[in-house]
């Protein structure tokens, strides 16, 4: 009785972040299926339009492309990225000197700085590339961040030196001991890093908008921002590939998130 | 050392890996056609086109593009569905990274930002003085939008002449008929809208809160403008815009204005009954159209006029847009395509009107019966004549290249007014503010 | 930079570098394992490195050039002196007053929304919560959202006849509704809301993925030794967690001066400039405005010079190996 009373606040805490974080994502879907007035006027009860709704938007808009390229833009990148960043977030810091800090340090940098600034100078080397308009100059830019690759070399951190030395002593090649014992160890943490990845790349609007000079590779945030150019925006039908959009990131999450906590089931698996 | 070969091979293969996707989406520019037959008989070719709205200028796009392959059966459209804030991210990308070869053949331009472009990047464009379009039958209030050093840079497209449109019911009610809100002033508007509100309820008017539209609207309507024909900033003891942004603070005060968070709350005051009217360039006819429960009870007339100001009329406009010629263009196609279609096509505009409510700038078109058939959503007035008949009107608008800083600046002045700044005084600093931002 | 570095040098006073193990073969040899092992490292970063340099580091040595030129449009010449767009910005009030905003972001909702993810991240960390899925999923969610829509709710919400004023005045805690996109304080406190409702599901992600790897033995230590859960989370869990807050502290105070769609998205920068960020501005001036490039570009090495500093002093407090 006591424990439970104890929990109360607990759960208080949790349901209201939760239902606070909900309430936005209820209207969207439930906007969804109402007519763009009723959209306007904040209705917050499923209606009847939803078929009405997405006969407008595949009408209008090529539904099944946007999504397809928006798909393999995010799922490309986010494979590359959790290769590329992780092998090297560990070489930083299993393999940490003066020089390797240095460098983290200094790459870094790259992340300060407002994509708005650097976006001319990138299309035009891409141009000289004869890139533009391919979705290999969507991809390549999100690769190495300097955010993943400290995400991991901060997750190493936490990786037990008396297993790397074990491991050694066993007699495994350095790459082996980053894809059979460092990778499944860190498992929450690739995780974590390959939904914000996918997440970062799918939502991606500004470059692949500059960078896509013709539709003909269009992604879904793309799409969205067509619904929204008109001198009349049909809210409805809008609310409709809002929810379209979200879907797979959500999915992905609901996916994963059983890799990221189920109970702490000691330090080591 | 066996490791390290393991080592060099996995540097190799990342690398490898993604050069392979980057050939995978390999994507071919589209690069214009420039197979054109003899300046005579059918042509031939592609012409790419950016614009941006499916059922209002993309369709109208389309439209041509039959019309126009009736006399050229060889000749294709390839519309680029880009809306106008990432078109003009766009082009600034293309300008500054001297990719112009990237350029559609022609695109769609905002009548606003015609000037700065223009000004700012003459590569993009191509004039239309090798064409055969006669621009005296257009407007000269619209025209002047894309008119730089005396070359025309901007076939008209989409009419922003600015109407009020008010719900006749809620009038009523009021005991009140469309003919009262007529050729008055803005102090018969301001008496009028407190009676409505006070019987009925409701304001006549709303808008965004910080937003400059209705005051430029009004500015326009008396001839008066940011800038002068030189493009130097006017902004400070300019005594049609301190008339303007008193009227607007007075509708304000009274409630005959309500002032609202956003755009999509603009258009949800009138579509939901909130208020009784709006005042806008034409084209939010298809918004206001949206709340179809409403058809019968909506009517259109001119803007009320500003009191005291010289030159100050029932006239305005606010948006529209102008086709631009690349200069990565066809020009040869490009322009016959725009001339006989857009400046030469009773045919294309009497069928975009009644689908799309795209109305024409091209003057001819006053003539037409189908622009002087009785609409039913808005109690059978002729809504399309009348406002051809009013763009007519409109007092030309020095916007100048720094349109945008100045209307911003300006709307930043209103709201320090609105706060309680002296009106003179906060125009002073947005006059400095335009003036910085030139330097 | 060389802050940056020498902070996270001066971290790697451990015991704990790679073969420096008790087994103490012959020196020559054992500095050869070093040597290779080194080698290694260099290797395996190399990719990652190699495309940050081309990806990044050019355009923003190209973005440097361009920040000492001055002109609209393409009408570019290098700037007498050459630091003139620097100066510029000192006289620039809505400069100012953008960095004044975004540093009241920075204050206010970094730390709250920090400490937030941490208290959701420990309390779905308990095993013998219900629901735990649920929870998770749904605090998460906010951020996988789609921008407009998170936009467009969030102005509906808060519109003048919208959810907000209905509940305020239902409680009657306000007589009439508030314009709050229409008012500096009202303003910035929305924009603070979205912030929190965005990110704070996005950090305890983090925090979550960190709570696996760490030692459960310590927990189970600290509980038998009859520490309450509270003494339990502050003394043992959070500096475990310290890499991970450390670089969520980076991470979410580069987001926030790089700020741009909220500010963009939900109030426009308005009223009168009083909610704008810097990267909003920066953005108006390079594509919305007549195109000031250069100008542009040394506003943004404003930003870079900033968020280097602040990362420095994070990672000198935050950067230690132990």
């Amino acid at each position: 009785m006591t424990r439970a009373l104890r929990r109360a606040p607990g759960y208080l805490f949790l349901g209201v972040s939760a239902l606070l974080s909900v309430l936005p994502l209820y209207f969207m879907a439930v906007s969804a299926t109402n007519t763009s007035q009723d959209v306007l006027a904040s209705r917050m009860l499923p209606g009847g339009a939803l078929v009405e709704n997405f006969l407008a938007l595949v009408a209008s808009q090529d539904v099944a492309s946007a999504m397809w390229y928006s798909t393999l833009n995010a799922v490309v990148t986010t494979v590359l990225a959790l290769v590329v960043c992780s092998i090297a977030g560990y070489g930083f810091e299993v393999y940490h000197s003066r020089g390797k800090d240095r460098l983290m340090s200094f790459l870094l940098l790259a992340m300060m700085i407002p994509f708005a600034a650097t976006m001319i100078p990138l299309f035009q080397m891409f141009a000289s590339f004869g890139m533009v308009n391919s979705t290999a100059a969507v991809i390549l830019p999100a690769i190495a961040t300097p955010f993943l690759v400290l995400l991991f070399r901060q997750s190493a951190r936490t990786f037990p030196h008396e297993i790397l030395e074990a491991a050694r002593i066993d007699g495994l090649r350095e790459l082996n001991i980053f894809f059979r014992i460092f990778l499944p160890t860190m498992r929450s943490t690739y995780a974590a890093a390959a939904v914000i990845t996918f997440m970062t790349a799918w939502n991606n609007f500004l470059w692949p908008k500059v960078i896509l000079v013709n539709n003909t590779y269009q992604t879904m945030p793309m799409l969205i921002s067509n619904l929204r150019a008109g001198y009349v925006t049909d809210y409805g039908v809008l609310m409709l590939a809002v929810l379209l959009a979200s879907l797979p990131t959500m999915i992905l999450f609901l996916v994963l998130q059983r890799s990221f906590a189920e109970g702490i089931t000691g330090a080591i698996k | 050392m066996n490791k390290l070969r393991k080592f060099a091979a996995l540097a190799l293969v990342v690398p490898l890996s993604i050069a392979l996707a980057a050939c995978g989406g390999n994507g071919t520019a589209s690069a214009p056609a420039s197979t054109s037959a003899a300046a005579s008989g059918p042509k031939s070719g592609t012409l790419t086109v950016w614009c941006w709205d499916p059922t209002f200028n993309i369709y109208a796009m389309n439209e041509a593009a039959k019309i126009y392959q009736k006399d050229n059966p060889d000749v294709k459209i390839n519309v680029v569905e880009t809306p106008w804030d990432d078109l003009q991210t766009k082009l600034t990308t293309l300008a500054q990274s001297q990719e112009t070869k990237q350029l559609p053949d022609i695109f769609l331009m905002q009548n606003n930002a015609f000037q700065k472009n223009v000004i700012n990047y003459p590569d993009l464009f191509k004039d239309y003085s090798q064409s055969s379009v006669d621009f005296s039958q257009f407007p000269q209030g619209v025209t002047a939008y894309s008119t730089v050093d005396g070359k025309n840079y901007g076939l008209p497209f989409d009419n922003g002449t600015a109407i009020t449109a008010l719900r006749t019911d809620v009038l009523k009610e009021a005991g009140f008929t469309i003919d009262d809100f007529t050729d008055i002033t803005w102090s018969d508007f301001l008496a009028k809208g407190k009676v409505v509100k006070e019987k009925t309820g409701k304001p006549l008017l709303s808008g965004q809160a910080g937003s400059a539209d209705m005051i430029m609207m009004m500015l326009q309507s008396a001839g008066a403008s940011l800038f002068d024909a030189e493009g130097k900033p006017t902004i400070s003891n300019n005594a049609a815009l301190l008339k303007a942004i008193d009227t607007y603070q007075q509708l304000v005060k009274a409630g005959v204005f309500a002032e609202v968070n956003s755009w999509d709350e603009y258009v949800g005051s009138f579509v939901n009954s909130n208020v009784a009217g709006t005042i806008n360039g034409v084209w939010i006819m298809g918004s206001i159209q949206s709340a179809k429960d409403q058809s019968g009870k909506w009517a259109i007339t001119n803007l009320p006029k500003l009191d005291g100001v010289d030159g100050a009329t029932n006239y305005s406009a606010n948006g529209g847009s102008s086709w631009a010629i690349s200069s990565n263009a066809n020009y040869e196609l490009a322009s016959d395509f725009l001339a006989k279609t857009f400046a030469g096509s009773k045919e294309l505009y009497e069928t975009i009107l009644p689908s799309s409510g795209a109305l024409a700038n091209w003057l001819p078109m006053a003539e037409s019966s189908v622009y002087a058939a009785p609409q039913k959503f808005f109690g059978d007035q002729a809504v399309f004549k009348k406002v051809i008949e009013f763009s007519q009107q409109v007092p030309k608008n020095n916007t100048g290249a720094y349109y945008y800083e100045g209307r911003d600046a300006v709307s930043a002045a209103i709201t320090k007014i609105v706060n309680g700044t002296d009106p003179s005084a906060a125009l002073d600093e947005a006059q400095k503010a335009v003036e910085f931002a030139m330097k | 930079m060389s802050l940056l570095a020498s902070a996270s040098a001066s971290g790697q006073v451990s015991g704990t570098a790679p073969g420096s193990g008790d087994v103490t073969p012959s020196r020559k040899r054992r500095f050869g394992i070093e040597q290779r092992r080194n080698v290694t490292g260099w290797v395996f970063l190399l990719p990652a490195a190699a495309l940050i340099l081309l990806m990044n580091f050019y355009p923003m040595a190209q973005a440097f050039i361009l920040s000492l030129k001055t002109g609209r449009g393409t009408r570019l010449n290098f700037a007498d002196p050459l630091w003139y767009n620097y100066q510029r910005l000192m006289q620039d009030e809505t400069f100012k007053l953008t960095v004044q905003n975004t540093f009241i972001y920075l204050i206010v909702q970094v730390p709250i929304m920090l400490v937030l993810a941490l208290i959701l991240a420990n309390l779905l960390n308990d095993k013998n919560l219900r629901f735990k899925g649920l929870w998770r999923t749904a605090i998460f969610l906010p951020c996988a959202v789609s921008l407009v829509s998170y936009s467009l709710v969030f102005r509906t919400m808060f519109s003048t006849d919208g959810l907000v004023n209905d509940m305020l005045m239902g409680l009657h805690f306000i007589d009439s509704p508030i314009n709050w996109l229409g008012q500096t304080g009202t303003a910035r406190l929305v924009i603070i809301l979205g912030l929190l409702w965005r990110w704070t599901g996005y950090n305890m992600v983090f925090y979550l993925a960190a709570l696996q790897n760490l030692d459960y033995s310590t927990l189970e230590a600290a509980r038998i030794d009859g520490a309450g859960s509270w003494r339990t989370f502050w003394h043992v869990t959070v500096p475990q967690l310290r890499p991970m807050i450390l670089l969520t502290a980076i991470m979410s105070t580069n987001g926030t001066i790089q700020l741009f769609d909220e500010s963009w998205n939900l109030t426009q920068g308005g009223p009168a400039y009083t909610s704008m960020t810097m990267s909003h501005y920066l953005f108006e001036l390079s594509f919305q405005k007549n195109p000031n490039f250069g100008y542009g570009a040394a506003l943004s090495y404003v930003i870079l010079i900033m968020v280097a500093l602040l990362a420095a002093i994070q990672m000198k407090v935050g950067d230690k190996r132990d």
